[in-house]
């Protein structure tokens, strides 16, 4: 898979405002909390992995920062914007890879770019899409369906969707889930390169050895909290290990 | 403070009981009957403020949906609840009443003419509302649907009475009512309301109750079974 | 809070975006409709034997012609309601909805880019059904066809406003199929009712078509399609 043509272009003017800023993130679902007192500031350009058990609210969080949820108390800013009232156009800066697809079955792997292309507002979709389908080792495949293809493929389309609009905001939610050896590489590939142009990468994980080694930064979350929030040269796979698996 | 919260509520009871005998006292003796119908035509003072408490239930609802759907606050979502509980259990004393009239009226139990296609209509929507909440299971999800569907439900009610009025009335149904007549349909206004608000309240009291007990986890949970079981409806 | 930086651009929308992400909705839809070739057969099939079992039932008596408008407005209720979960099924499967919502796109734009999908199949079923009706019960439009079509038309855009917006929300509901059903029937019942009473002043009493009793139906669509426009918008938004 090669990482080329991945954007259009350099990241948009990535200095001084954090990519993500969230003050006193709390999310109460059903009348239980779910997050509590999240503080998060995320520079532009940083490469971030989330750990935490099941139900420590990971997926949550990032459906927050995605702006498909509202939190319940506390404020979300992206690239200096109130999310909660620039909605609309945030969004065209976020991409959200996750463990379903995101696809439409029945259209065939072009067919679903360019839709979402033409949704983004996309300039010429169709050649952005080609070229995407090309990164993606998925040239060949570009008319069939969707229906046809195999977990790997799927997800690597997935990607493709993600990146169409070449947003400046990554989030990952365990995008590593059901793909064979080969696949999990070629994604970790895709995020570094996207990383190396300066792109913000936010990745919800399970896999603690692998998120150490392609994160800057490690925040682990325990019952909806921030519980360990360093640098990765700072920690080792079994501190982070002990921490997650804390009742 | 307890005991004088007390104290108004057993007024309240008191003024209820007490204005329901006077107007049960007023119909059975003190009320003509009407020419043509006789007897059964006193149902019309039962039926006629039921009615009118049944739109205002339906109001509170619309009210309850309106306000959980702006402020997502579970109380609104209880109290649209507890108004649809009694708007479907006013209605279906308004149908049953329209029916009994019909049958002494027009010697048929049912006949489609608008006004009792209007009663059932609206009953039928509030039934359904009752159902929906049946039938979802996520809180959230089952406020938001009940809520929305509480809006559409209200602003239907308006149309359904438009377009029943385009059903031709074959009973025309004016009664010439004397002034002894308006008297004790005036009086029976005054139970019939003072009870709709005590069992929207009483029902909202037990939906929020219930919420709370649910929220609580595995605990010694007597007082609330009690307290449950002490306002059931 | 960083305010000496200056703010990062937002890419602004051209004004007519929201017309073309209507139109990439709609073409997706239509796309995956004619791709999965069932739909559609499983409308009008439908519909034809609501006609058929009533008109079994129903047709032999003596001017029963103006049974039409009810027998018609069964097989549309029933077929509508499966068309509009199946137009809102192809959003369930792999998070296609949050692909939706991810993107910078009106919650409203996607209730309407659906609510034209239900609209051209139940249009689709129209012409299957309803020829159907008036032949096997011998219903005479000929008086005013016009009234007949507008009548129709009002009423199944009303029917459908609120069965799109319905469609969306009990979707993750176990009791799916009968709950779409028991949720749209009775707001619908002032369609039925008015459009009954319409068609037969005019087709069995042969009155004109009175512009009040128009006037209802207009009026219910009015309200429904905003309402459930800005229902659907408010309730999909986090």
């Amino acid at each position: 898979m090669t990482a080329m043509a991945l954007h259009a272009g350099p990241a948009s003017s990535a200095t001084e405002t954090a990519a993500v800023r969230a003050v006193q993130l709390g999310v109460t679902l059903d009348e239980r909390p779910v997050l509590a007192d999240i503080h998060l500031d995320i520079p532009a350009g940083q490469y971030v992995g989330i750990l935490g058990a099941n139900g420590a609210g990971k997926s949550t969080l990032l459906r927050i920062l995605a702006s498909l949820l509202a939190p319940t108390s506390g404020t979300v800013q992206l690239f200096g914007h109130d999310l909660a009232r620039d909605r609309g156009q945030l969004r065209a800066r976020i991409g959200l890879i996750g463990h379903q697809p995101m696809l439409y079955r029945q259209l065939g792997a072009q067919e679903n770019l360019e839709f979402f292309g033409r949704l983004y507002g996309v300039s010429q979709p169709r050649r952005r899409a080609q070229q995407l389908l090309q990164s993606v080792g998925l040239a060949h495949r570009a008319q069939d369906q969707v229906k046809s293809f195999s977990r790997g493929m799927t997800q690597r389309l997935a990607i493709a969707r993600a990146l169409m609009h070449s947003p400046d905001l990554i989030l990952a939610d365990e995008p590593f889930g059901g793909l064979d050896v080969p696949s999990i590489l070629a994604l970790e590939q895709v995020l570094a390169a996207l990383h190396q142009r300066g792109r913000t990468i936010v990745l919800v994980n399970h896999d603690i050895q692998q998120t150490l080694a392609v994160a800057q930064r490690i925040i682990v979350l325990r019952g909806g909290r921030i519980s360990i929030d360093r640098p990765a040269e700072q920690l080792g796979a079994p501190q982070l290990v002990a921490e997650v698996s804390r009742p | 403070m307890r005991q004088r919260a007390g104290i108004w509520v057993s007024l309240f009871w008191l003024l209820t009981a007490g204005t329901f005998a006077a107007a049960l006292l007023r119909v059975a003796w003190f009320t003509p009957e009407e020419a043509t119908m006789g007897v059964i035509q006193k149902v019309f003072y039962l039926h006629l403020p039921v009615a009118i408490n049944t739109f205002l239930a339906c109001m509170v609802c619309f009210i309850g949906s309106v306000g959980y759907l702006t402020q997502r606050q579970s109380w609104w979502d209880d109290l649209a609840a507890a108004a649809a509980k009694v708007a479907v259990l006013l209605c279906s004393i308004v149908l049953l009443t329209g029916m009994i009239w019909a049958q002494s009226a027009w010697k048929t139990w049912w006949t489609w003419s608008p006004r009792l296609t209007f009663s059932l209509v609206l009953w039928l929507l509030y039934v359904v509302y009752l159902l929906i909440r049946a039938s979802v299971e996520s809180r959230q999800r089952r406020a938001v649907v009940s809520a929305v569907y509480g809006v559409l439900a209200f602003l239907d009610v308006p149309l359904v009475y438009l377009s029943v009025r385009l059903m031709r009335d074959i009973h025309p149904t004016s009664i010439t009512m004397e002034p002894a007549m308006r008297l004790t349909l005036a009086l029976w206004f005054v139970p019939v309301t003072l009870l709709t608000a005590a069992l929207i309240v009483l029902r909202y009291r037990l939906n929020r109750a219930g919420r709370q007990a649910a929220a609580i986890p595995a605990q010694p949970a007597q007082p609330v079974a009690l307290r449950l079981m002490g306002d059931a409806l | 809070m960083n305010q000496t930086a200056p703010m990062s651009p937002l890419p602004q929308r051209p004004c007519c975006m929201g017309l073309r992400q209507l139109w990439a909705l709609v073409q997706k839809d239509l796309r995956i409709e004619a791709r999965s070739r069932q739909t559609l057969g499983l409308l009008v099939v439908l519909g034809l034997l609501v006609v058929v079992v009533l008109g079994l039932g129903l047709g032999q008596q003596q001017g029963s012609g103006f049974q039409s408008t009810a027998v018609l407005w069964v097989a549309y209720l029933f077929s509508g309601v499966l068309c509009f979960e199946k137009t809102m099924a192809t959003e369930r499967h792999d998070g296609a909805m949050a692909g939706l919502m991810l993107a910078p796109l009106d919650r409203g734009t996607i209730y309407l880019a659906k609510l034209l999908g239900n609209l051209l199949l139940m249009l689709a079923v129209a012409l299957v059904v309803t020829p159907a009706g008036v032949i096997f019960f011998h219903f005479d439009l000929s008086a005013n066809p016009l009234a007949f079509v507008l009548v129709m038309g009002l009423s199944i855009l009303g029917f459908a406003s609120v069965g799109t917006l319905f469609a969306a929300l009990v979707s993750s509901s176990r009791l799916q199929g009968g709950l779409l059903a028991m949720v749209v029937f009775p707001l619908s019942l002032p369609l039925v009712i008015a459009s009954t009473q319409i068609l037969l002043a005019v087709f069995r009493d042969g009155r004109p078509l009175a512009g009040g009793s128009l006037g209802i139906l207009a009026a219910f669509d009015a309200i429904f399609l905003t309402a459930s426009w800005v229902l659907f918008e408010w309730v999909l938004e986090p």
